[in-house]
C-alpha cells in the first residue's frame, strides 16, 4: 500500500515537472521566434529606413526617398507598410500625406478595405485602423457596417477611424452604435469620435437627445455643451425636467450650465430643492455657478446651509466665481465650513496655477 | 531659419533629444540636423538627464512617456539644476488639457503632441531658441 502510494506521488510530482518544462520551453520558443522575426524585420526594412526617415521628416525635397518607399516590393514591402501605419499614428502634416500616398500605391489601403470582413478579429480591428489613419474617405460606409461587428475591438477601432476620417455623415451611425443592445459601442468611445466630425454633427446630436437609449441621451446631451450647439438648449431643458435616467438629467444641466443663458437660472434652481436626487442637486448647483450670470447667486446663496456639506462647498465655489455680487453673498457665511472649505481650494488652485 | 543662420562661423547650437521610440527619435534628430542643429539623442529618461548634466544643451525635446525617468522627472531635474533656464519642448502623446497643465507647471516651455508636425516642430524650436538669446 506505501509502496504504491509512493509511486503515485513520484509519478505525480514528475509529470507536474515534465509539464513546467513544457512550459518554459514554450515560452522560450515564442519569444525566440518573436526576436527571430524582429530581427528579420529589421533587416528587411534597413535599406528603407534612411528613405523613409527622410519622408517622415519633411525632407524629402526631390521626390527620390518617396521614390524609393514606392517601389519597395516583396516582404520589404510589407514590413515597411507595416512601419508606415506605425508613423502614421506619430505624425501629421504634408509627410502623412505623402507616407499614405505609398501606402495606396502599394494596394495596402484597398488590402486594408478587404480584411474588413476577415475572419481574424485581429485583422479586421487592424484593417479599421488602416483606413482611418489613411483617411480613406470613400470607405466610410464599409467602416460604418464595422462599427456592428461581432468584436468590440472591431467597434472600436472602426469607430477610432471614423474620428480620423472626420465625415459628419457617419455621426448618425455613430451615435446609434451606442445603444445597440448586444454589439453597443462604449460611449467614450463614441463622444471622442463624434468630437472629431466638427459642427456638420449639431442636427445629429439633437435627434440623438430623444433616442430610446439613455447612454446615447447622455452623450449627445454631454457633447451639445461640449461644443457650444445652442439649438439643442430647448431639448436639454426638456431632459433636466422629466428624463427618466437621473445620470442624463445630471448631465443635462452640466451642458445648460456650458451653454448659458440668463434665464437658464431658474430652471436649474429648481433642481437644487431637496426633493431631487442628491447627484442632481449637485450637478444643478455646479452648473448653476458654470452659467456665469450673477442673477444665480440668490439661489446659491440659499444652498450655503445646505444639509448636505459636499452641496455647499459648491455652491460656496460657485459664488466664488460669480465675481463682487456672489463675494458678498458669502460674506454671512464666512465661519461656515463650506465657505472655508471653498476658500482653501481656491487658494490652492491660484497656487498651483 | 537654421540654427547655424546669421553667423555662420558658430558652433552648433545644440539640441538633446529623448525618446524611447526610435522612429520619432531618428525623425527628430535627423529634422533638427539637416536644420543645423547639433543633435544628441538618447533612448530613455535617466540617459536624457546623464547626457544633460555632462553637457548641458541649449535646447532639450524631451518625450514625456519614458522608461526609468518620465520627461516630466528629467525636466523637473533640469528646473532644479543650476542649468534651469535651458528651454525644454515636451513631445507627447498625452493630449489631455490635465497632462498639458502638468508639462507647463513643472516648467516647460512649449508641449507639442503625437502626431505632430515635424515642420512646426522645427519652428517651435526656432522660435523658443531665437527668444532664449
Amino acid at each position: 500500500m506505501v509502496v504504491i502510494g509512493g509511486a503515485l506521488v513520484v509519478g505525480a510530482t514528475v509529470a507536474v515537472l515534465g509539464a513546467c518544462v513544457l512550459l518554459v520551453l514554450l515560452v522560450v520558443a515564442v519569444r525566440a521566434r518573436r526576436q527571430l522575426r524582429q530581427r528579420r524585420d529589421e533587416m528587411l526594412l534597413s535599406p528603407l529606413r534612411p528613405p523613409l526617415i527622410t519622408v517622415a521628416a519633411g525632407e524629402d525635397d526631390d521626390g527620390t526617398a518617396v521614390h524609393t518607399l514606392r517601389r519597395a516590393a516583396g516582404d520589404s514591402r510589407t514590413v515597411l507598410d507595416r512601419n508606415i501605419v506605425g508613423l502614421l499614428t506619430k505624425i501629421r502634416g504634408v509627410p502623412a500625406e505623402q507616407l499614405v500616398g505609398v501606402l495606396e500605391k502599394h494596394g495596402a489601403v484597398h488590402a486594408a478595405a478587404r480584411e474588413l470582413t476577415s475572419r481574424s478579429t485581429v485583422r479586421r480591428a487592424r484593417a479599421a485602423q488602416v483606413l482611418g489613419l489613411a483617411r480613406a474617405g470613400d470607405t466610410v460606409p464599409l467602416l460604418v457596417r464595422a462599427l456592428d461587428d461581432e468584436a468590440v475591438e472591431v467597434r472600436n477601432s472602426a469607430a477610432y477611424a471614423l474620428g480620423l476620417i472626420g465625415d459628419a455623415a457617419a455621426a448618425g451611425p455613430v451615435l446609434s452604435a451606442i445603444g445597440h443592445p448586444e454589439r453597443g459601442l462604449p460611449a467614450a468611445t463614441a463622444a471622442e469620435t463624434l468630437q472629431s466630425m466638427g459642427v456638420g454633427i449639431s442636427e445629429v446630436l439633437r435627434a440623438g437627445l430623444h433616442d430610446a437609449h439613455p447612454r446615447t441621451r447622455m452623450v449627445a446631451a454631454h457633447l451639445s455643451g461640449e461644443r457650444s450647439f445652442t439649438r439643442g438648449l430647448p431639448d436639454l431643458r426638456h431632459l433636466l425636467d422629466h428624463d427618466a435616467d437621473v445620470t442624463v438629467r445630471e448631465t443635462c444641466a452640466a451642458a445648460i450650465g456650458r451653454l448659458g443663458r440668463a434665464e437658464d437660472v431658474e430652471v436649474l434652481a429648481r433642481h437644487t430643492g431637496q426633493d431631487e436626487p442628491l447627484s442632481l442637486r449637485r450637478a444643478c448647483t455646479t452648473a448653476l455657478g458654470e452659467l456665469g450670470d450673477p442673477a444665480a447667486v440668490p439661489a446659491l446663496a440659499g444652498l450655503l446651509v445646505d444639509p448636505d456639506p459636499r452641496l455647499a462647498e459648491l455652491a460656496a465655489t460657485a459664488l466664488l466665481g460669480l465675481g463682487p455680487r456672489g463675494r458678498e453673498a458669502l460674506v454671512a457665511h464666512e465661519d461656515g465650513p463650506a465657505v472655508r472649505s471653498a476658500r482653501l481650494m481656491a487658494s490652492l488652485q491660484r497656487a498651483s496655477a | 531659419m537654421s540654427a547655424l543662420a546669421g553667423d555662420p562661423d558658430a558652433s552648433p547650437v545644440r539640441v538633446l533629444v529623448a525618446d524611447d521610440d526610435a522612429d520619432i527619435r531618428d525623425l527628430v534628430e535627423f529634422k533638427l540636423t539637416q536644420a543645423g542643429y547639433a543633435v544628441e539623442a538618447v533612448a530613455d529618461g535617466i540617459g536624457a538627464w546623464e547626457a544633460f548634466a555632462a553637457n548641458p544643451p541649449q535646447l532639450a525635446v524631451l518625450d514625456v512617456m519614458m522608461p526609468g525617468l518620465s520627461g516630466i522627472d528629467v525636466l523637473r531635474k533640469i528646473r532644479e539644476s543650476e542649468f534651469a533656464s535651458v528651454p525644454v519642448l515636451l513631445l507627447s502623446a498625452k493630449s489631455r488639457d490635465s497632462d498639458v497643465d502638468t508639462g507647463f507647471e513643472v516648467g516647460a516651455d512649449d508641449y507639442v503632441i503625437k502626431p505632430f508636425s515635424p515642420r512646426e516642430l522645427l519652428h517651435r524650436v526656432n522660435g523658443m531658441l531665437a527668444r532664449a538669446r
